[in-house]
């Protein structure tokens, strides 16, 4: 991405420039966010529609005025209308969760599966389906427990008069490593279905989610995404370094320590309610920004992209594939298909 | 750098948005009650004349006097069709295991409509646009408690839990499926196989130390195990055979991956038996352990000791009735002691 | 840092030497059946059919020498990758080596139903090299490869396969079974004869990756200065990329997906010889194959009677390591 060929201006003509950029810049980003609810609300009222089940669309709009009951009313409001707020709210959490983890380690490569959280919480969700035959809510503990001491154990080790970026990437290499390490071995010497049902919990599936899930999760998220408003600031101001941010008033460690928390529980709270839904947390980030055309990273168009991105790959997953998949399967491959394609366009611009 | 009021503007948006969607999100909720008994009313209403009520994992469930319609879950698709029931939707079995099933069985699975490829991800709307009037699951626990209000909303659903022994497993199947008497066909053959085996055969029974040993798709490689749960198991527990018993309270031996040089510490039992495929050949991955020289230096493989038994399954009595068959076969084979 | 001398240098790797040698020598040793030193010796020297002497012959001696092949292509193939990205985080691994390689094998059993380990190999082989090759034309430029870029493209393609991988998985129980296994990296079961025809391949690689030593140590430098003195970039690359290709793919092809050992041994080697390309991937070549059969002859005491596949192991090994040179203050810088 090139900056304009402005170099030569003097100091005070460049930051007025930059001014002005950057208010268009902020345009461009509203206009991002209100085209992405758009397709949001045209994809919601899609996903609504289509089913396995046949269903006109009049019977879905009198199911959802409370005009229909029985299995028709189950299908629509039970059945398909959690399972569309569930894609929306969580792959926008994803996506916020991602945008926290990639201004804060200023590593367009982080999110919360560089601290382990990941295989933490398949290492939990393993040891309740395996070990346990746990009931759905120890699932739902053992994987956020799994989770959330593996980040605190990476965080810990990666310590050493304060958490520098690349140590905590680092240490979280090793500890998913043995984590990853462990959970293959357990995949290994489990009974066949139980290794399946675990595998398929871990691609992350939004199959049979309830309004109980929706929620509970969307609860919680509702609470960490004003968090994460609230330390958008600090978040952008840390993004040019901790002396600057510091000079300016912001708390770096305090301020640091807060995103992690916030960037990890909204991952956690994903992962407790329908596994890890890989990638978004990646991507959405990274594709907001070059759509938004920012310089940093934004937390409201990586909302957004990461909502779309979340129910756009629940929609194939369910209607397009031969059989139904975990929508954690399509969104590894939109998202890397993206990604990859995003790279291979700019490496050939650079050319 | 300071935040400028529009992308202020920006956050205030999503927050807001969001915040919508969590209250929509919270009047779904207040809405499900009342919406759920409704639900149910109305799938125990158009049941057949004659019901019924069954005790399973998940309590007792109301289903109709005859069954037409049934749709398996998990496990329990195998015994079910091997009680010659004919379900109208199942998950997906792996393909080596269904080409181990009779052809008749063979014929009504693929004549049911597969609700997923797995036992996972059951696609509830084709699942629902079956009709079914009765469903049959077996899955691990967690799992069914996710799904259990969706099935139910569908029809009558019997839950049991992954520990289910396979004799009370099929009792219950053919329970609730109302097929008692192709069951109690199955159990009058088993009985008087296993009177059969134990008459023929009493005295390699009294003084023979057997092993079962097995290798399996997932094994780790240069990898074999004493296999004391499957069909030896039924051997050693129902003919009485004796084959070695993991101490109470210990991991099945099956658990332990022992390493090719350990195939030595065979040479301790008169007789092995391994696993073979319908044609009489070693499985394919059992293959290695065969083409090791260690296994043919074992005492008991030079002396014609070691016999190929042909395991398709050990959760219903049908593929447990061919366990036997082969099982007296090749104890028929069995050279005199020297 | 202060740098150690050419005499510090070279004592250290004949004695790194020694611990591969005492290594080899205890692999066949330690087994899980408890066989005497001199049923060992018999077994090497005056051959018959005990059945001793079949599991020293049969199973220890194959283990030992594809974990001594296998860990030597591991340790050069993460000094070869970690000094042409100039990142010390780069492991063959986020090349898309072992997606490749897995996704191959997946495609070899759930497809064309290959159902035979040693059949699997050649998939692997194929698809490492392929992947890896695609990786690295995703991620390069005409300014050559930008570390980060080629880092996201390895990321990209792998999520991409690995997706595929695990639909094609999920949906067919047989190849996620014969899958568990592969995935947990082993050196155990495979046959020699299997193993030969990979030889060839890494021996060219090994060649080249000293060939193509002093200039990538020039380029540690920054690619003007590696010009000036001579350096012919592009070349340098090709050689490395195709050193690189032919190690990891040859080694995951062999072992399967085996991690942080690639990652790992050459942070070990540069923290005791400083940048020095030649004697990093000197070490290398030593350490590597030292840590896969530690790890292994670990793998088979600590679950007696049973055992630990290697790859298991050393992720349990090496993360500690790791973590704790990631915790030194100087985290071995280039």
């Amino acid at each position: 991405m090139t900056t304009g060929a402005g170099v030569d201006f003097g100091r005070r003509v460049l930051t007025v420039r930059r001014r002005r950029f950057a208010l268009r810049l902020e345009w461009r980003s509203v206009i991002v966010c209100a085209v992405l609810a758009v397709a949001l609300a045209c994809l919601a009222v899609l996903a609504l529609m289509t089913g396995s089940y046949q269903l006109s669309p009049g019977q879905v709009i009198s199911a959802l005025t409370g005009g229909e009951t029985g299995l028709v009313h189950d299908i629509v409001v039970e059945w398909r209308l959690p399972r569309v707020t569930a894609a929306v709210v969580f792959g926008a959490a994803l996506g916020v969760s991602g945008a926290v983890f990639q201004s804060l380690l200023r590593n367009p490569l982080a999110d919360p599966g560089l601290i382990g959280f990941a295989e933490g919480s398949y290492t939990g969700a393993l040891i309740v389906i395996l070990a346990v035959n746990g009931t759905y809510w120890q699932l739902v503990g053992g994987a956020l427990l799994g989770g959330m001491a593996t980040a605190v154990a990476v965080y810990v080790l990666a310590y050493r008069r304060g958490v520098q970026g690349f140590r905590l990437i680092i240490v979280g290499i090793g500890v998913s490593a043995m984590l990853h390490s462990l959970n293959t071995w357990m995949i290994l010497k489990a009974e066949l279905e139980q290794a399946m049902s675990a595998a398929a919990w871990n691609a992350g599936s939004l199959n049979g989610v309830s309004w109980d899930q929706v929620a509970i999760g969307g609860a919680c998220i509702a609470v960490l995404l004003l968090l994460a408003a609230r330390l958008g600031r600090p978040m952008r101001q840390m993004e040019l370094g901790d002396d600057a941010a510091a000079s300016q008033g912001v708390r770096v460690s305090a301020t640091r320590l807060w995103l992690i928390v916030v960037g990890v529980a909204l991952t956690a709270t994903v992962t407790a309610a329908s596994g890890p839904i890989a990638f978004i947390s990646l991507v959405a980030p990274q594709i907001a920004r070059r759509l938004a055309r920012t310089a940093g990273i934004t937390l409201a168009p990586a909302a957004f992209v990461g909502a779309l991105l979340c129910l756009a790959a629940d929609y194939l997953a369910q209607h397009v594939a031969p059989t139904t998949l975990p929508v954690g399967i399509i969104t590894v491959m939109l998202g890397g298909g993206y990604l990859g394609w995003l790279l291979f366009i700019e490496a050939r611009k650079r050319l | 750098m300071t935040m400028n009021p529009l992308r202020r503007r920006g956050v205030a948006l999503a927050a807001t948005l969001l915040s919508a969607t969590f209250v929509l999100t919270a009047c779904g909720d207040d809405g499900e009650d009342s919406e759920s008994a409704a639900a149910k009313t109305s799938t125990t209403a158009p049941v057949a004349p004659k019901t019924r009520t069954v005790k399973a994992d998940n309590g007792s469930i109301e289903i109709p006097g005859d069954p037409q319609r049934v749709a398996t879950i998990g496990n329990t698709t195998l015994p079910f069709l091997d009680v010659g029931g004919e379900p109208i939707g199942l998950t997906a079995e792996s393909d080596s295991t269904v080409a181990l099933l009779p052809e008749d069985q063979q014929a009504r699975y693929a004549a049911a409509t597969n609700l997923a490829p797995s036992a996972d991800e059951v696609d509830m709307e084709k699942l629902a646009s079956l009709k079914p009037d009765l469903i049959l699951a077996q899955i691990p626990d967690a799992e069914f408690e996710k799904i259990e209000e969706q099935l139910q909303a569908i029809a009558p659903t019997v839950f049991w839990g992954l520990d289910t022994e396979w004799k009370p497993f099929a009792d219950a199947i053919a329970e609730a499926s109302n097929t008692t008497d192709a069951l109690s066909a199955q159990k009058t053959g088993f009985a008087d196989k296993i009177a059969k085996l134990q008459e023929t055969y009493r005295e390699t029974i009294d003084g023979t130390s057997f092993v079962d040993i097995s290798r399996w798709e997932s094994s780790d490689p240069g990898t074999f195990a004493i296999a004391d749960i499957g069909c030896s198991e039924i051997a050693r527990d129902e003919v009485g055979m004796d084959f070695p018993e993991a101490a109470e309270g210990e991991d099945p031996l099956a658990y332990t991956a022992l390493p090719f040089e350990q195939l030595g510490d065979l040479s301790k039992y008169d007789v092995i038996t391994y696993p073979v495929d319908a044609e009489g050949q070693p499985t394919e991955p059992f293959a290695a352990v065969v083409e090791t020289n260690t296994w043919k230096a074992l005492p008991a493989v030079k002396a014609g000791r070691a016999l190929g038994v042909f395991c398709p399954g050990n959760n219903s009595y049908g593929p447990v009735l061919q366990y036997l068959d082969s099982l007296d076969r090749a104890l028929a084979s069995l050279p005199a002691e020297e | 840092m202060t740098v150690p001398g050419r005499r510090s240098r070279l004592l250290g790797l004949v004695l790194a030497l020694l611990v591969l040698l005492a290594l080899l020598v205890l692999s066949v040793m330690i087994g899980s059946t408890a066989i005497a030193p001199s049923v060992v010796w018999d077994a090497l020297v005056h051959p018959s059919s005990d059945i001793d002497q079949f599991s020293i012959r049969d199973f220890r001696l194959p283990r030992t020498i594809v974990g001594l092949v296998v860990g030597m292509a591991l340790g050069v193939s993460g000094a070869l990758i970690q000094a042409l990205t100039r990142n010390l985080l780069a492991d063959p691994g986020i090349l898309g080596v072992h997606a490749g390689a897995s996704f191959a094998v997946t495609v070899a059993v759930g497809v064309l139903g290959v159902r035979d380990p040693q059949g699997y190999m050649w998939f692997a082989f194929a698809g490492a090299l392929v992947v890896t090759l695609m990786v690295l034309a995703l991620g390069s430029t005409r300014q050559g490869s930008s570390a980060v870029v080629v880092v996201l493209a390895g990321v990209c393609v792998a999520a991409v396969l690995g997706g595929a991988r695990e639909a094609l998985q999920l949906t067919d129980p047989d190849a996620f079974d014969a899958m568990r296994s592969w995935n947990a990296g082993s050196i155990v079961a495979r046959p020699l004869d299997v193993v030969w025809p990979i030889l060839p391949f890494f021996a060219v690689a090994l060649v080249l990756s000293f060939a193509v030593a002093g200039p990538l140590n020039a380029m540690a430098l920054g690619d003007d200065l590696a010009v000036a003195q001579g350096v012919h970039l592009g070349r340098t690359r090709v050689l490395a990329i195709i050193a690189l290709t032919l190690l990891a793919g040859g080694a995951t092809a062999i072992a399967g997906p085996i991690v942080l050992v690639g990652l790992m041994v050459p942070h070990v080697a540069r923290w005791i010889v400083g940048p020095h390309q030649r004697w990093i991937f000197a070490y290398s070549a030593l350490l590597g194959p030292s840590l896969l059969l530690a790890s292994d002859i670990l793998g088979r005491v600590v679950m007696h009677p049973g055992e630990i596949p290697v790859g298991i192991v050393t992720a349990f090994v090496g993360a500690p390591v790791l973590i704790a040179l990631a915790r030194r203050n100087k985290a071995s810088g280039l």
